[in-house]
């Protein structure tokens, strides 16, 4: 036995679930604050991308402007997709909004293949893509800096769910008829929250830019994110991280012992399990609130 | 002319023939006239489906979440017309709808429960003293300020709910059915409480209620409403005493049978 390769697997593999986390913050920011399982968040990691290429390629401005133009451009996006799209349908039936969503998907997917094209661009962090050594371990430095951002974003969430403003993003969340009825601003809250996983979506994006190019494949991160999700609790944020750390862990050494037996391919299998395993077996995920499957 | 504008200026809130409509066909509503008095008490009594909850949401404006529109009449607040009004422009202008069934936010505590009604324009030193009043009105929150409000019992709940209410600094407060599937000593402390909050800071209450015998002893006037239309109007002593309330809201009467009510109830309508 190696142990060595094993810890290395082990902790790349921790570093690959905490960027699975990065999309899964995202998904849970939007069900964390209006209970809608967000279907685009894929897509929307994909044009934060492309924006921040937008400016830092087509342009040729540094990604010191172009990052932080894109997070204010990408929070305008996800606020007016609570305008155009949702608002209408505050209240309704939770299969119309997770069918919008989906529509979403699809729709800024579209968007993006006719404006920017199905080739692959590199987003050029300068991000050195020399092995950074822990003992004998080699570890990825971006995976490792992704791996950052994912634990500040969720310290930083952790704190706003806690001000006056979060506090009033969970109780739209756990009813919105009471809500209004205090008189919180539903509509505005909901806004707010598409706003900030559209930032997370920027960070994400560039972050997985840097590790697999951008391209059409990134609004497929959806799949893995949407998995983390839902094994963390869908509404919780300490989960995603921690169901990030067990998927990408689960999928590095797993496929390691399992892709030699079934020839290749098994990292999708072990995600696919993990995902269906989890709404079998415990539906509302590790740290989720229990009466998740009531909705 | 003179005498009916300072009968308004007495009055915090007034509903002139109101009708709703729901889906643009369904008349739930058939021009119901209400009016509440400043610091008074009001009872909406009647069964169920009579229109009651459907009026405290075209005050509250929450009607709009029901695909839901006052299709006719004219609700005053404080004089001035609500009706095109947002249900969070009317909160900020002191109206505060308690609805039915408690709806406490679940996953909150109840501290936190208060903190999410709190205005954003009020401090936080307001909010902490604020919160202590509330706690000082129902102790029994203050025990549990902490816990999950999910696991709160009914009764919990439902001081929860009121004290919620009270955050947002109402100047008229709407309870919809506050003691649905209360036991009657909590019935009687969550209405004592109410009335208490009435007396000492002068709040406005329109109280929506089945159990009219509850309700009639804490209220000045009571409304009773059947089939979408106000159909008795009267003080809480004359209602208590009117023969046809006591037959059928407060289980009274001559000791009629069973079979007789039933077919007095069909024959009678109060459609004045």
């Amino acid at each position: 036995m190696d142990w060595i390769f094993l810890g290395e697997l082990t902790i790349n593999g921790a570093l690959t679930g905490l960027l699975y986390s990065l999309v899964a913050i995202g998904l849970v920011l939007i069900y964390k604050s209006s209970a809608v399982p967000n279907l685009a968040q894929g897509a929307l990691t994909m044009m934060g991308a492309y924006v921040v290429l937008a400016f830092s390629h087509n342009l040729g401005w540094s990604l010191w402007i172009s990052i932080p133009l894109a997070v204010v451009i990408m929070f305008f996006v996800g606020m007016g997709i609570e305008r155009v799209a949702l608002r209408r349908l505050a209240g309704r039936p939770i299969v119309m909004i997770l069918m919008m969503t989906m529509g979403l998907d699809i729709f800024l997917r579209g968007t993006t293949l006719a404006i920017w094209g199905g080739t692959s661009r590199s987003m050029n962090l300068g991000v050195s893509y020399n092995p950074f050594f822990v003992g004998d371990m080699l570890l990825s430095r971006i995976h490792m800096v992704g791996a950052a951002v994912a634990i500040a974003l969720f310290i930083g969430f952790m704190v706003f769910f806690r001000t006056r403003m979060g506090i009033r993003l969970r109780a739209i969340s756990d009813d919105y008829l009471a809500s209004w009825s205090v008189g919180i601003s539903v509509e505005r809250g909901v806004g707010l929250s598409w706003g900030l996983a559209s930032i997370v979506a920027v960070a994400t994006g560039v972050i997985w830019g840097e590790v697999q190019g951008v391209d059409q494949s990134l609004s497929i991160l959806l799949l893995k994110g949407l998995t983390v999700a839902v094994l963390g609790g869908l509404d919780s944020i300490f989960g995603a991280i921690v169901a990030g750390i067990i998927l990408g862990v689960l999928e590095s050494v797993g496929s390691f012992y399992l892709d030699p037996i079934v020839g290749g391919g098994s990292r999708d299998l072990i995600v696919a399990g993990v995902l269906i395993l989890t709404v079998m077996i415990r539906p509302h995920g590790l740290f989720g609130r229990h009466d998740i499957e009531r909705i | 002319m003179a005498q009916n504008e300072t009968r308004q200026d007495d009055m915090i809130l007034s509903l002139n023939s109101i009708e709703v409509l729901y889906d643009s066909v369904l008349l739930a509503i058939k021009g119901v006239s209400i009016e509440v008095p400043r610091g008074g008490m009001i009872a909406l009594l009647g069964s169920n489906g009579a229109g009651k909850s459907t009026t405290l949401k075209a005050i509250s404006g929450l009607l709009k979440s029901e695909r839901g529109k006052v299709s006719r009449g004219e609700i005053r607040f404080d004089g001035n017309l609500i009706g095109d009004f947002s249900p969070q422009d009317r909160v900020a202008m002191g109206i505060c709808h308690v609805i039915e069934g408690r709806r406490v936010f679940e996953h909150l505590t109840p501290d936190e429960n208060l903190d999410a009604a709190a205005p954003m324009s009020m401090s936080r030193s307001e909010m902490a003293s604020e919160k202590e009043r509330m706690y000082e009105y129902f102790p029994r929150l203050a025990e549990r300020k902490s816990s999950q409000s999910g696991y709160l019992s009914g009764g919990e709940q439902q001081m929860l709910a009121i004290a919620r209410a009270l955050m947002t600094q109402p100047r008229l407060l709407m309870l919809d059915e506050p003691s649905l599937g209360l036991a009657p000593f909590l019935v009687t402390e969550i209405f004592g409480i109410i009335q208490r909050i009435n007396k000492e800071e002068g709040l406005s209450v329109l109280l929506v209620e089945q159990n009219a015998i509850a309700a009639l002893e804490i209220v000045s006037h009571g409304y009773l409403i059947e089939n979408g239309r106000v159909v008795m109007h009267d003080t809480a002593e004359d209602l208590k005493k009117n023969s046809d309330i006591q037959e059928f809201y407060l289980g009274g009467g001559e000791g009629k049978n069973f079979h007789d009510i039933k077919h007095y109830s069909r024959r009678k309508r109060w459609l004045s």
